[in-house]
């Protein structure tokens, strides 16, 4: 697997490598996170990925998903996850990039860009970052919580946003989100673990939404949620490591969203995370955090592992 | 990235090496002429072209996408309305042809919305009337559906009677249940839409009837689609008084209870059982006989070998109740 993303970012023969240019930077993120779960963090050049990065800045304080792309909130989160991790946030200007940040909320919700696609996955990464940042105060986050409350569905699940329907993704960045904000009260605990129990299938994956097929990625948007709810141990966490396990890449390394499938850094970094949070032993894994999708070991030392202790007190069995 | 199987690849010829080289290298030519002329603001009908061919070829470039929309604004033609008009139709039919291509693009919805608001006279009932038939190809994408929010959003906002537009929304997701009863974005469409229909007709509780009658029926149909039983505990959620909340759960472990005669180990039945005796307990104490709890102790063992994925699940529930019921956990 460490071999697999090394030989990432050497495939310039192969047109997949161009067509997938626009989110270089989270790409790295992914990477690294996996790398660092491996406990192999030094594969990568980390002086090269922190030029590269700070390349990706723009004026508007925002990051792009490579040079000269436009930012977004997406690689935005990318960019700040990767300097945390590679300890080097200090090279950046808080100030840029939580004003960037800030600028793109109005009303209580949260644009993705200037072009306002409005998302609860953008409430959670504005949250996420600015609390990276240690600005969070500078933003309305009565008005992030009311919005997320307004995307939560008769399942206990959430959506994009009022009136989506409930995706595990979606239910992973509104958990998350909460959690850091100190107000998972709002959730309805029993009918989301529930739900989230119930994306286990008999192969011992896990889907999105009912119905639909199991995919790796799910391992760490489901099981996540379950662990931020207290109730991992509400899906055969065995079944599930060998399902990941079998979607390996034998040969190439790599992890695929399911057997049989072609490997991707996404997958890899996801089905890693999974195995991580389901307790598998095999790997030597370190322990994530649920909420930031980052080893344990640097979300604490970052002061950010705070989010456990406002969890609510009748969710502590 | 996803849905790609891993293909056993004898090692390339020359030919198609030297053919791959060229696809990179006409994609990179074409991608940094883009480039180029996005940096350097140039917003002509030439760049307008330019960005086309290459989001034919890449429809996840959200930077071109920007810099596409940045050059119809800056067009002379733009402040025309009528070109403008003629422009962005055309533009909505590109983006239908290539929506296909790639059905789950944020970037392509994303701009669809944008031409959409830009028109000087958009044709909402017409766009309904397409992402019904996208829709009908796919009933559970996730991106048509928000999309088809976004343009009954418009329509609700345009008429005077907002409320003739839910009931046709309701009347739509009527249509779905009834071709599949198991289609879940319909149940949840109607979820959101249930609350104003209800407070717009005159008998609430009629409607509230026939909801329930419907989901029966899908339950019926199908008891393992887990879906249609969280519609119906949510029903019963919304009822307003606790009597009726009572009547309702005795009236659910009566469904449940015919639906283990045709199936005496179905999982859904089996859960929703305990889970309706724990609510009618809760709601009233006295309301469930100590024959019943003992019912839903023995129930939740069952389950642990039923639908052993989900142990810890169980486990936990017999704790909780065993715990409320004390002696009789054992």
């Amino acid at each position: 697997h460490v071999e697999f993303i090394k030989r990432l970012d050497k495939k310039h023969d192969e047109l997949e490598y161009w067509m997938t240019e626009h989110l270089r930077v989270s790409g790295i993120y992914w990477g690294l996170v996996a790398l660092f779960l491996l406990d192999k963090p030094a594969a990568l050049d980390h002086q090269q990925i922190v030029t590269y990065i700070l390349g990706c800045q723009n004026s508007d304080g925002g990051f792009g998903g490579h040079t000269n792309h436009d930012s977004h909130l997406l690689y935005t989160m990318s960019a700040v996850q990767v300097l945390l991790m590679l300890g080097a946030l200090d090279q950046i200007d808080t100030k840029r990039v939580t004003d960037y940040v800030v600028g793109l909320q109005r009303d209580g919700m949260v644009s993705g860009d200037e072009w306002g696609e409005q998302d609860t996955r953008f409430a959670f990464i504005a949250v996420a970052i600015l609390s990276q940042l240690g600005t969070l105060e500078q933003l309305d986050t009565q008005g992030i919580v009311d919005y997320v409350r307004s995307a939560m569905n008769y399942d206990g699940g959430f959506g994009s946003g009022p009136g989506g329907e409930s995706h595990a993704a979606q239910v992973y960045t509104c958990l998350a989100c909460l959690a850091i904000l100190g107000q998972l009260h709002v959730v309805d605990r029993e009918r989301l673990s529930g739900w989230l129990a119930e994306r286990q299938l008999k192969c011992g994956g896990l889907n999105g939404r009912p119905q639909k097929l199991e995919d790796v990625c799910y391992s760490w948007w489901v099981l996540s949620s379950l662990e931020i709810l207290g109730r991992v141990h509400w899906v055969d966490r065995q079944k599930l490591c060998g399902f990941i396990l079998s979607a390996q890449d034998e040969e190439r390394g790599g992890i695929a969203d399911r057997p049989g499938d072609v490997p991707d850094v996404y997958h890899t970094c996801f089905g890693m995370a999974g195995l991580s949070l389901a307790g598998f032993k095999g790997y030597a894994l370190k322990p994530v955090d649920p909420v930031y999708c980052m080893p344990k070991d640097i979300v604490e030392r970052a002061g950010l592992g705070s989010w456990t202790d406002k969890v609510p007190e009748s969710w502590r069995e | 990235m996803h849905g790609r199987r891993r293909q056993h690849e004898r090692e390339p010829t020359a030919d198609e090496k030297a053919q791959a080289q060229q696809r990179v290298e006409r994609y990179c030519v074409l991608s940094t002429q883009v480039a180029e002329l996005k940096a350097a603001n140039t917003y002509t009908v030439e760049a307008l072209s330019l960005t086309k061919q290459l989001l034919e070829q890449n429809t996840e470039l959200h930077s071109v996408w920007n810099y596409r929309r940045q050059i119809f604004m800056h067009l002379d033609s733009w402040q025309d309305m009528d070109a403008r008009q003629q422009a962005l139709e055309r533009e909505l039919a590109f983006l239908l042809e290539i929506i296909t291509k790639n059905i789950k693009s944020y970037w392509m919805w994303n701009h669809r919305v944008w031409a959409l608001g830009a028109l000087p006279r958009p044709e909402w009932q017409r766009e309904l009337g397409l992402v019904a038939k996208l829709l009908a190809l796919d009933a559970r994408n996730y991106h048509g559906w928000n999309y088809r929010r976004f343009v009954v959003a418009h329509l609700r906002a345009a008429r005077e009677d907002a409320g003739a537009v839910d009931e046709q929304e309701f009347a739509f997701t009527t249509e779905q249940i009834t071709r599949d009863c198991a289609n879940h974005a319909a149940w949840h469409n109607r979820s959101k839409l249930l609350p104003a229909i209800l407070a717009q007709r005159g008998e609430p509780q009629a409607v509230l009837q026939a909801e329930t009658d419907l989901i029966l029926n899908a339950i019926y149909t199908d008891p393992d689609d887990q879906n249609a039983w969280l519609y119906y505990d949510w029903l019963l959620d919304i009822q307003t008084s606790d009597t009726d909340r009572v009547r309702l759960l005795r009236g659910k472990v009566a469904a449940i209870r015919e639906l283990l005669e045709l199936e005496e180990d179905g999982k859904w039945p089996l859960v929703e059982l305990v889970g309706a005796f724990a609510e009618l307990d809760k709601l009233q104490p006295g309301a469930v006989t100590d024959v019943e709890k003992g019912e839903a102790l023995e129930t939740l063992r069952r389950l642990k070998s039923i639908d052993p994925l989900h142990i810890g699940r169980y486990t936990d529930m017999l704790r909780t109740l065993g715990g409320r019921w004390g002696s009789l956990a054992t």
